[in-house]
This record gives C-alpha cells, structure tokens and sequence, in this order.
C-alpha cells in the first residue's frame, strides 16, 4: 500500500475551511474562557460566601465531568431550558467557554494567590477600590505570572475543539472523516490532520517556553 | 496642642484564638511623627494596618480625621485616600513604571488627567531625589530606589498622614540612608507619621514620641530621651540591648 498524497492536495480547501471552523471555534472559546476565567479565579479567591461556594461548586462540578458530555449537554438540553434551537457551532462555543473556564480559573486562582498580602495592600492604601485593584493590579500580574501556564491551556482548548465532531459541527476533525468516507484514504487523511495540530501546537508551545524564559531574564515578575 | 488626625480607642483584634492586640489607646496629633517599635510578632504592624482598614479588628475603634472606620456610613476607600502607606518591601507595581506606579491612583480614584497626574508625580520623584528614574520599572531599580518610589506613590494621593511599615528592614545598610533622609524631610514640613521602625537614628531626630509594644500591647510610651535613658519595663530594656 502506498501513500496517495493527492487525496490531501485534492481536498485541501475543504479541510483548511474546516482548520478556520477550528480557529474561529478556538479564538472564541478561549476569549471567553479566560476572561470568565479571571472572575472564576476571584470567586475562587472571595472571602464572600455567597460567591465563594456557587463558584467553587461550579468548578468543582464542571471539572468532574468529561468535556463530551458537556457538549452533548449544551447541544441537547439547552435549548429546551432556552426555548430555541442552537446551531452546532453555538453550542459548542457556549460548552468550551464554560468548561474552559473552570481551568482558565483555577489558573487565575493560583496567580492571584501568588501575589503577597501587601501588594494588595499597597493598592488598597491609595484608595483604589476592589474592581480597580482587580483590573490594574492583581489581574495584569497574575497574566503575567500565569502565562505559559494559560498559553499550555490554550493549546489543550485548541487540541479539545475536535471533540465538537460529535455534535456534527464541520471543523477539521470532522471534515477530515467526511474526506476518508469519500475516499478511504484514512493514512493519509488522519496523519495529515494530525501533523497540522501537531505544528499548530508545537509552535504554540514554543511561544511559551520564549515568554517563560523572557519574564525570567528580564526578571519583570 | 494641634488637632487630633488619628485616634485609637480601646481597639482589640483577635487572629482566631490569639490575642494580637489588647485595648490599644493612642493619640496621634497632626504633624507629629511617631515610631512604633517593639519585637517581632508583639503586633506593631497589625496596628497599623488597622489604623487602615487593611486589616479588621473586633473591638474599639480608629477615628481618622474625625472619620470612624467602624461607623457604618464610612467608606473605606474613600478614607483610605487620606492615610499613605509604605511598606517593608515596596511593593511596587511590577508590570508599571515608576511613573505609572504613582499616577495610578491619582488617575483612576481622583480622575485626574494623565498629563497632570505625570507632572504631579515627576514633581515628587524629583522630591525622594530620583527624577531620572521615572520610566524605569522597578525590576530595574535598587531597593532604597524602589522605596522611594513607593513613598511619592503614596504622597501622590496628598495624604493627611502617613504610615510606614518596617521600610527600611528590607534594605542594604547603605541605601538605608536614602529612604530615611526622605522620610525626615517629610517629617520636618509637617506630615503626620506613624512608623514601625527600629531605626533609633530616625527616631532621634524626628519622632515625636516612641511606643514600644510586647505581645500586642503599648508597654512603653515617652519620648526619645526617656525610651532611651530610662527604660521602665524589662522587655523595653532587653530589647535596647538588643538592637543597639
């Protein structure tokens, strides 16, 4: 059996419109995942009950569960609490940003717990108030300290967004297997898909490692 | 006698079980200059962060500039405006220039705009002596630069008084000189100080009256001379012995 490198030339701009599905589904998953994450890593972190123990509930909840049930979740039982039909890419936007943020969080949690009492304290003394010191302060320094931790999250969201495939939503993954029930050209097809996530990773990873290595020389944090 | 700017009535605080200040009384007047001391753990620096709000306490009461901050009206961040704060290891901003350090506040709270709040704030890195440094960010400063910095952000807030945590235990001794020297300048124009300090030199030239405190309570009150010469209580004395 030989490799047939001409199925891949030959769909190629079906299965890079499924790579900018994957794209779009990840940028937004991750917009909304980390900026939900910031606020889950200060419930995370809140002296108030009330915000304290809905918020470590949902973490605790979500973090337990397997991302494809979240999905199949979203996709099939939300639109009877909502009322209306989502569209595969909808629900699978809502389902990562939800899941996504509960680790984006406990990510946020640790870098706020890694900035000492009284450089809070300092912010606080000039009469800044709570929100001030989140956005100017103890947020911006937790992204900071946080970063190859969020960017080795990112590239778990971008890989994770293939689990869409089951909902039917036409991203990479999902593309790829229409090609091969086309063609049956599975080597071909799923080793092609597998060295575009791997680069798309690979480089990822290596943008990580130069910010970690960066902060550290420059010592900034 | 001048106004009174703080006052501590009878305030006690709790940490759980442990008693880390009993029934503290002080009167701080404007444009005096006091120097907490003590040992370590006896409760110097709780004190202070209580005069704040930075840290809750369960009995008593601190009025500052005639403002409660257990009365129920009271804002804390509106209060805290009033009272700078300097602490043991500067605690600049990291990711902000020293320029952006002080106008922080200034700009977010006090809703001044950036180009008067960047003269403002060159205005007092030229007043701690290091006006070259303002676009520098604090990685790139050295300790006694850093708390310097750290003394005109609280400054920049034009503060009614001011308390200073341990600010120089954290530094080399030849950059102690540089925060102190800043430190006795704004003693001597007025500012109203409390400092948790073991720095006898300062406390000679400046302070108003020393407190010494022993397991969070004021044992010793006087001013320098009588701290000094004529200790009453033994910890006070052992605890001379120790640090001269």
């Amino acid at each position: 059996m030989s490799f047939d490198y001409q199925v891949i030339v030959e769909y190629l701009p079906f299965l890079l419109g499924g790579l900018v599905v994957t794209f779009k589904l990840a940028g937004l998953a991750l917009a909304g995942g980390i900026s939900l994450g910031m606020l889950v890593g200060l419930g995370r972190i809140s002296d108030k009950n009330w915000i304290y123990y809905p918020v470590s509930a949902y973490v605790n909840f979500l973090r337990n569960i397997p991302l494809i049930i979240i999905i199949f979740w979203v996709y099939f039982i939300l639109p009877i609490i909502v009322g209306r039909n989502l569209n595969p890419f909808t629900s699978a936007v809502i389902a990562f940003i939800i899941f996504e943020a509960t680790y984006f969080g406990e990510i946020f949690r640790a870098g706020y717990q890694s900035i000492s009492k009284d450089m809070v304290g300092s912010a606080y003394a000039t009469g800044l108030t709570y929100w001030q010191v989140a956005r100017y302060v103890t947020i911006p320094i937790a992204f900071r300290r946080m970063l190859p931790s969020l960017i080795t999250q990112s590239i778990i969201t971008f890989q994770d967004t293939s689990l869409a495939f089951v909902i039917g939503l036409h991203e990479f993954v999902t593309r790829g297997n229409i090609v091969n029930n086309l063609e049956y050209r599975s080597i071909e097809i799923y080793s092609f898909v597998a060295v575009v996530f791997l680069v798309l990773c690979y480089v990822g990873s290596r943008i990580s490692l130069h910010f970690e290595t960066k902060y550290r020389r420059a010592n900034v944090l | 006698m001048s106004e009174v700017m703080i006052e501590i009535d009878n305030l006690s605080k709790w940490f759980g079980d442990f008693k880390a200040l009993s029934n503290i009384n002080e009167t701080v007047r404007k444009g005096q200059t006091i120097v907490l001391c003590g040992p370590s753990g006896s409760g110097k620096s709780t004190l202070l962060r209580c005069i704040n709000g930075l840290e809750p306490f369960q009995e008593g009461d601190v009025i500052v500039d005639g403002t409660s901050l257990t009365a129920r009206k009271t804002n804390l961040n509106t209060l805290r405006q009033k009272i700078g704060m300097v602490f043991q290891r500067f605690e600049l901003y990291p990711h902000m220039t020293a320029l952006e350090n002080i106008t922080l506040a200034p700009r977010k709270v006090r809703n001044l705009p950036r180009k008067e709040a960047d003269e403002k704030a060159k205005q007092l890195l030229e007043r701690v002596g290091i006006p070259e440094k303002a676009h520098n960010y604090p990685a790139s400063l050295s300790g006694g630069q850093q708390q310097r910095v750290a003394i005109a952000r609280a400054l920049a807030m034009e503060p009614k008084a001011m308390l200073f945590d341990e600010p120089t235990s954290a530094l080399d001794p030849e950059m102690i000189k540089e925060v102190l020297e800043v430190m006795i300048n704004l003693a001597k124009e007025g500012m109203t100080m409390v400092c948790v300090t073991h720095e006898m030199g300062f406390a000679r030239e400046v302070a108003d009256e020393i407190i010494f405190m022993d397991e969070g309570k004021i044992v010793e009150r006087g001013s320098y001379e009588e701290f000094f010469n004529n200790p009453q209580s033994d910890r006070a004395r052992d605890f001379l012995e120790h640090i001269l």
